[in-house]
């Protein structure tokens, strides 16, 4: 290991001022901070560099410099603003929905009921499969011929809807199964913030006669709020870059209706080998969860 | 209490029975693709695409999972996955919890602005960085390498950021005892910090494994050759029948949840704790 004599690499070089603290600290700072410059840092200045360019991906050497043409063109790119347009869209269907169904999962199961453990067993599994087996698992329930859910809705329903195929549900049904595989992580975080409030507040209510509903306003919302604003920031980032499910379930279809912003990247820059414009996409992407958590952040940090 | 042996004995309120069959009625509906999933790969092609959902197969076959097993080399899309995963996680811990160390318990010039510069790449996603972090990896000449998921995956900022979390809990008092006693600077990180701090060493060596097992975008980038997909990838680029059949998806879709499903049920409390770790330090 590199760390079990960390004295002979730095004593060799005229740094006598230095005082092993000093010399400590960097040493142990130096293994993280190299792969972090190289895997994460580099790559995101690079990134910057290449979206500069109309980059050759086979020959970067033949890039050519046209500083702003890729983001003139994607502001002028229709496929593009669909894309945003379609990311907006899974937002709005899943982050209100992740962050109320996780409250009301975590509010039920903290409540005094048998069988607590299974509940929550039951309702965190999702999270910890593969997005690819999620995906896999919901396609073929959804699928007209033989899935089960159609068949079910046929009892109700004339003609349901295609689900996957269908212009219309295409992005709900993607919705839904995102629903079921991440609520739990939203549940599990928020029934931890739950069982921190203290028990005399809800006492106290009670003494001066407050409804459930007062006290769940008054006393519950508060002092949840700062786990409720952490599960909205990870599921509004998560959201953002919706990927996997799109990928397998729809392959962006049908038409662009599913084509997220991250599956238009993956396009542009996998299968169209378009690399600059590509990584102009991805600093958009960037810059618009910085500016999410650091709303986000400062909305938190009012209450600190 | 009197109050609560009287609620014991009479019947349930109504609100009360509402709770149960709100709960359970979501339970059920939780459970159901897993039922799906596992009854689909067991039943013969005419009832795997029937329209009437057997839940429970009139008739049992084995058979997608001999076809799964042959037209896939899944075990070694286990195999890589496992290398990837556990590597992955032994990196983030020894380099995580140096650095987390050294900024938290070590006094040198510019810790300030490095802390300052991590925690703001927080918010790079490494999905905003997958065209230029593909172009290193391709000059690294690591396409199709284990490393090529590895190391990107180990530059993630959030263990520094818990193991720092952590560490500032640490007396101070502790480490000028050890110094006194004459330990060096590794001796102490070796030998007093590690130690004390095994519960968030868990937690996070459990949250990046199941964090990096379950990578799709990245190594679909990076992992171009079938003998080099993780199980994620794997089992959506790879067709094991000829031509589709559900038991067959349901069959390997089966078999690469498997592992890490059997983890969680085992490890359930300490992985639940990992997460709500992060909700309650984030």
């Amino acid at each position: 290991m590199a760390t079990k004599d960390p004295g002979s690499l730095l004593s060799r070089l005229p740094v006598d001022a230095v005082d092993s603290e000093t010399r400590d600290g960097v040493l142990f700072a130096l293994p993280y901070l190299l792969v972090f410059s190289v895997f994460l840092l580099y790559p995101l200045l690079k990134g910057l560099y290449m979206s500069l360019f109309d980059w050759n991906a086979f020959n970067p050497s033949q890039s050519e410099f046209i500083l702003a043409d890729n983001y003139i063109r994607m502001v002028q790119d229709p496929t593009f603003w669909a894309a945003v347009r379609a990311t907006l869209y899974f937002v709005v269907l899943t982050v209100p929905t992740l962050v109320i169904l996780g409250l009301a999962l975590a509010l039920g199961v903290n409540q005094d009921i048998k069988g607590k453990r299974f509940l929550r067993t039951v309702f965190f599994s999702p999270y910890v499969l593969t997005v690819s087996v999620v995906s896999l698992i919901w396609a073929d329930m959804y699928a007209p011929q033989y899935g089960p859910i159609n068949y079910y809705l046929e009892f109700f329903m004339s003609n349901p809807p295609a689900w996957l195929n269908s212009y219309t549900f295409a992005m709900p049904a993607v919705a839904l199964a995102t629903i079921w595989w991440t609520v739990g992580f939203n549940f599990v975080i928020l029934l931890a913030a739950r069982q921190g409030v203290p028990e005399r507040l809800y006492e106290a209510a009670r003494i001066d006669g407050a409804s459930t509903w007062r006290a769940f306003k008054d006393i519950t919302l508060p002092q949840m709020r700062p786990a409720l604003v952490f599960v909205t920031t990870v599921q509004l980032i998560a959201s953002f870059q919706v990927f996997g499910q799109v990928f397998i379930m729809t392959d962006g279809g049908p038409g662009d209706t599913t084509q997220t912003l991250v599956m238009y990247l993956f396009r542009v820059a996998f299968r169209q080998q378009e690399f600059g414009y590509a990584a102009a996409i991805g600093y958009f992407l960037f810059v618009v969860l910085v500016a999410v958590s650091l709303i986000n952040y400062k909305f938190v940090g009012g209450n600190d | 209490m009197s109050t609560s042996i009287s609620t014991r004995f009479t019947r349930p309120e109504p609100k009360t029975v509402g709770l149960y069959v709100a709960l359970y009625g979501a339970a059920l509906l939780f459970l159901t693709p897993y039922i799906y999933m596992v009854s689909t790969s067991l039943k013969t092609e005419a009832f795997a695409f029937s329209q009437q959902p057997y839940w429970i197969p009139p008739e049992i076959t084995f058979r997608w999972y001999e076809a799964v097993l042959q037209g896939a080399p899944i075990f070694q899309w286990f195999l890589n996955t496992l290398i990837i995963a556990g590597a992955t996680t032994v990196i983030v811990v020894i380099i995580d919890s140096m650095i987390a160390f050294s900024l938290t318990k070590l006094e040198w010039p510019g810790k300030r602005i490095v802390f300052t510069v991590i925690i703001a790449s927080f918010m790079v996603p490494i999905y905003a960085n997958m065209v230029p972090l593909y172009t290193i990896i391709s000059d690294f000449g690591l396409i199709n390498s284990p490393l090529a998921v590895i190391l990107p995956f180990s530059a993630i900022p959030i263990g520094v950021f818990l193991f720092a979390q952590f560490f500032k809990d640490l007396p101070d008092s502790v480490i000028e005892a050890a110094k006194l006693d004459g330990f060096s600077t590794f001796q102490i990180y070796l030998r007093i910090v590690l130690p004390l701090m095994k519960p968030a060493i868990a937690a996070l060596s459990l949250y990046t494994f199941v964090y990096t097992w379950n990578q799709f975008l990245w190594p679909l980038i990076v992992l171009q050759g079938e003998n080099s997909f993780t199980l994620p990838v794997g089992i959506v680029t790879t067709q094991p029948t000829q031509v589709f059949q559900p038991g067959a998806e349901m069959a390997v879709t089966l078999l690469a949840a498997a592992p890490l499903f059997i983890v969680f049920l085992i490890l359930q409390e300490h992985l639940v704790n990992a997460v709500q770790m992060q909700g309650t330090t984030g």
